[in-house]
């Protein structure tokens, strides 16, 4: 009988930041510095930066609520050719309340119109960025998932994850 | 941000650090002074720009929103690539023409 192994996700990287708004650009930095020499090519690190960063923002925005003694942990790992990157808070919400579940679609012909507030385009630009991304809520932790695939061509999938 | 005008009718706002949530009060101030100035078309500078996030584009739009309130032009030059995706993706170039330099931006005003 034979079996298909799936190997372990590698963990690259673990650091946890206080929920203070800004400290998203400490996250996008160290993801940067993690993932570096793995081949992303420029311009689809600079996705997985903006991507990293609007969902720490969220989470230590929403999330936290912007309460410093609340951490925000953020994971790298790689597994084959995906890195993963995860962000998790720990707010407690439900996720009625997560502004992914009930953000409307951003639309600027709306805004302008005034229809839909300026904002609320955190989530959309996420989804744009990265290969694949998931939520996922258990008890108080909220994680949001990225993922990218290292050679992968310049598109912005926006698909789930799997597994 | 610094206010340059140019000509009678132009007004070219150059963008230094980031464009977040927290830069609305300097862009708006930026944006009074161009407009009591008179310009029709306002013209955005990223050149130094380092980094912008979701509030920043939520930024943009108000600005976006005066600035049609006031029957005035919006241009941009000096976005990366990375920014200028950013830009389509959001269609915020469907209403603010990027153009690859100033003096683009500052002769299709003329033209």
């Amino acid at each position: 009988m034979t079996s298909i192994a799936r190997s372990a996700p590698r963990r690259l990287a673990s650091f946890a930041l206080p929920s203070v708004p800004g400290n998203e650009r400490i996250a996008l930095a160290q993801v940067a510095e993690t993932v570096a020499g793995l081949g992303l090519s420029p311009a689809r690190l600079d996705k997985l930066k903006t991507a990293v960063a609007e969902a720490t923002m969220n989470a230590i925005e929403h999330g936290n609520d912007s309460r410093p003694e609340l951490a925000v942990t953020v994971e790298v790992f790689q597994l084959g050719a995906e890195i993963i990157v995860t962000i998790t808070d720990r707010g407690g919400r439900s996720d009625d309340g997560a502004p992914e579940n009930s953000a409307e679609i951003p639309d600027l012909d709306r805004k302008l119109g005034g229809e839909q507030d300026p904002g609320g385009w955190g989530l959309f630009l996420i989804r744009h960025m990265v290969d694949a991304m998931d939520i996922t809520t258990q008890d108080e932790r909220h994680t949001v998932r990225l993922m990218m695939r290292i050679g992968s061509q310049d598109t912005c999938a926006g698909g789930g994850l799997s597994g | 941000m610094h206010v340059r005008q140019v000509g009678d009718r132009a007004a070219v706002i150059d963008i230094k650090g980031d464009v977040t949530a927290a830069s609305e009060p300097v862009l708006m101030s930026a944006y009074e002074q161009a407009d009591s100035q008179g310009a029709q078309r306002l013209v955005l500078n990223f050149g130094e720009l380092e980094y912008m996030n979701s509030g920043g584009i939520g930024m943009l739009v108000t600005f976006l929103i005066r600035a049609n309130r006031h029957r005035q032009e919006l241009a941009a030059f000096g976005l990366s690539d990375h920014y200028r995706e950013i830009f389509e993706l959001t269609r915020l170039d469907e209403a603010i023409t990027i153009y690859d330099d100033e003096r683009s931006a500052l002769s299709d005003a003329a033209s």
